[in-house]
């Protein structure tokens, strides 16, 4: 299954987008770092290595906020697909970001003394049974591991190999250890240092996550509440074929709870399924391009008559039979096995000529 | 004819080209991103700012490792290791330094043998306000070597020095390792700073009880047992915790000490 593996398969845009999140980064620690150091005048300054473990824990913690923002906000607007495309190395410079947090911190606060620093890390706070003393590092310990397994399964050959139910619930576990997170500021940080602004950023952060989480979620569940009323039997109708634009679809519900993405290219009509092999991607927010089908998350490519993703990919999706009658489109609602061939409708070209000249 | 109420049609609401992650960026999606990406910037900048600008304050303290220090005067050996070296500038005419080793341990060396032994020692010097500790490497060595330099009478005077008791009191504050609290961590205190100093406590360094009169002073208070021997490690899981306590202020020298009993600690 599956094509040959490369670490990344780099293209322009991934290196712009790699690109300007190092530089976003480097921004955030240089502006910790030298605020840090300057708040407070000489023989007040803070120590340079405490400083850049804070710098870096809120660094990843921003990340991951932005990171979760992503989805909902590639869901509410289509422009915010950029930001999805390359997420993936967005989420694993996170846990890199976390990881040297973690290994700065048990170094700085848990090495050079009479215990092994892991040993530590479980016992130096051993006030397990109380919650606003309860030792915060463990909370931190256990996201940064969601964050390494996420990492490390971040590669298109865990998503297939895993297969990608497993995948999927594995990579569910980002809002827990967000969660974690959140608790491991509020027990650490929160409790230190006195100023409201932490408790307004953390807070607010937490909010536009929650926020926006609930408003693509609603609008969803509209769209899908306005799906009830649908046909239950036989071939479900879609419409017209020219209502459809040309090299791109529509998307419908059918009986047994898939959606159907039917798409219109070069007068024709075919039907494959909503849900990308990838992550689940919707395609019929795809367009036809080169006469293949282009997912609108990470441009995966199927083509349009057997669902099939061109060499040397070998991807597959299911397909449904469709069929034009009296000007409307029909689709079967079972679908038939990923990848097995369907010949598509033809619209009837007097149609188009009247469409045209229209 | 039109398509079937249920049916969606996304491109009612995406009327442009698509971004396509390997293909040229669209149009409206470089304008988009000229926007959003210097915004996202800002933002980002913005709460690290924010975050680097509310620090609070770490305190006085100062780890002075431009110069090599070099200190004469008279080994202590309890209730922790330390020197006393003449100060005139100080109104007890001596300061205390306690002796503090590189890391979270203190030096494993028994000084009850070289007590009250005029010494020269290098090390580096941990400040805080008007306290010093001096911090040397590990194990006894080239560091320490006996004095000569110091005459008679002001060896007998900064080996006993006077002791004068302030009475009981109970305070109220923080229990933490001289060492960070004094100046190498900075901050050295809080919950963040937990295990880092009871760890340092648990590897012998001096803990310390900061507590803070009802008019904000601070007041540093080098923590012995009832006795004025050195606290036991049941103090451990009260580290950096608010705590109170009852017991006796002491001050022995220049220095003032809190002796209390481990169980007189009190979480807040
Ligand atoms: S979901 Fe990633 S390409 Fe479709």
């Amino acid at each position: 299954m599956g094509h040959q593996y490369q670490a990344v398969q780099w293209n322009k845009n991934k290196v712009v987008y790699d690109l300007y999140m190092i530089i976003s980064l480097v921004v955030f620690i240089g502006l910790f770092m030298v605020i840090g150091l300057k708040t407070y005048p000489s023989g007040h300054t803070a120590e340079p290595v405490g400083l850049m473990i804070r710098a870096l824990g809120s660094a990843a913690f921003s990340m991951l906020t932005i990171v979760l923002m992503i989805g909902p906000l590639a869901r509410l607007s289509p422009r915010f697909n950029p930001f999805l495309y390359n997420r993936r190395h967005l989420g694993v410079t996170t846990f890199l970001v976390s990881f040297l947090h973690f290994v700065l911190a048990l170094m700085w606060y848990h090495a050079a003394g009479p215990l092994n620093p892991f040993v530590s890390l479980f016992v130096s706070n051993p006030l397990y049974d109380s919650i606003p003393g309860f030792p915060f590092e463990i909370l931190g310990l256990a996201a940064l591991i969601v964050l390494f397994l996420m990492a490390a399964t971040s590669h298109d050959f865990w998503l297939n190999n895993l297969s990608a139910p497993v995948w999927k619930a594995l990579h569910m576990l980002i809002y827990p250890a967000y969660a974690i997170l959140i608790l491991h500021i509020t027990l650490g940080a929160l409790y230190t240092e006195k100023s409201i602004v932490y408790a307004v950023l953390t807070l607010g952060a937490f909010g536009l996550v929650a926020m926006l989480h609930l408003t693509a979620g609603f609008r969803e569940w509209r769209t899908d509440s306005g799906l009830r009323h649908l046909k239950k039997k036989g071939w479900v109708e879609i419409g017209s074929p020219l209502d459809i634009p040309e090299k791109r679809a529509v998307i419908a519900p059918l009986p047994g709870g898939e959606r159907v993405a039917v798409f219109r290219y070069d007068g024709k009509i075919a039907a494959i399924t909503n849900v990308c092999r990838h992550q689940n991607g919707p395609l019929g927010e795809g367009r036809v391009i080169d006469s293949c089908i282009v997912c609108p998350w990470h441009g995966w490519q199927y083509s349009p008559e057997d669902g099939i993703s061109p060499p040397p990919f070998t991807e597959k999706v299911a397909t449904y039979n469709v069929r034009i009658e009296n000007g409307v489109i029909l689709i079967d609602p079972k679908a038939n096995k990923p990848g097995a061939r369907v010949e598509p409708a033809i619209i009837d070209p007097v149609s188009i000529d009247e469409e045209l000249a229209s | 004819m039109s398509l079937k109420p249920g049916v969606l049609n996304p491109s009612k609401n995406d009327k442009h080209d698509m971004f396509v992650g390997w293909d040229k960026v669209p149009v409206v999606d470089r304008r988009f991103l000229f926007g959003a990406l210097p915004l996202a910037l800002l933002g980002t900048s913005g709460a690290s700012y924010a975050i680097a600008k509310n620090v609070s304050d770490p305190g006085a303290g100062a780890r002075l490792t431009t110069a090599p220090h070099s200190v004469t005067g008279v080994l202590v050996h309890a209730p922790y290791p330390m020197i006393r070296v003449a100060d005139a500038a100080s109104v007890y005419g001596l300061r205390s330094m306690l002796i503090i080793a590189q890391g979270k341990c203190n030096t494993g060396y028994d000084f009850s043998e070289t007590q009250g032994h005029a010494v020269k020692a290098d090390g580096v010097i941990v400040q805080r306000k008007n306290r010093q500790l001096l911090e040397v490497p590990p194990f006894v060595g080239d560091w320490i070597s006996d004095s000569q330099d110091l005459p008679a009478d002001q060896i007998s005077t900064l080996s006993s020095p006077t002791e004068e008791s302030l009475g009981r009191a109970q305070l109220a504050g923080t229990i933490m390792d001289t060492k960070c609290f004094f100046g190498v961590m900075r901050p050295g205190r809080g919950k963040t700073h937990k295990a880092c100093a009871s760890l340092c406590i648990r590897g012998g360094i001096p803990p310390s009880f900061w507590a803070r009169t009802k008019d904000g002073r601070e007041t540093v208070l080098l923590m012995t047992d009832a006795e004025g021997g050195p606290v036991p490690l049941d103090i451990l899981p009260l580290v950096a915790d608010p705590v109170t306590a009852e017991g006796e202020i002491i001050r022995v020298g220049d220095l003032l000490q809190f002796r209390a009993d481990v169980n007189a600690y009190r979480r807040i």
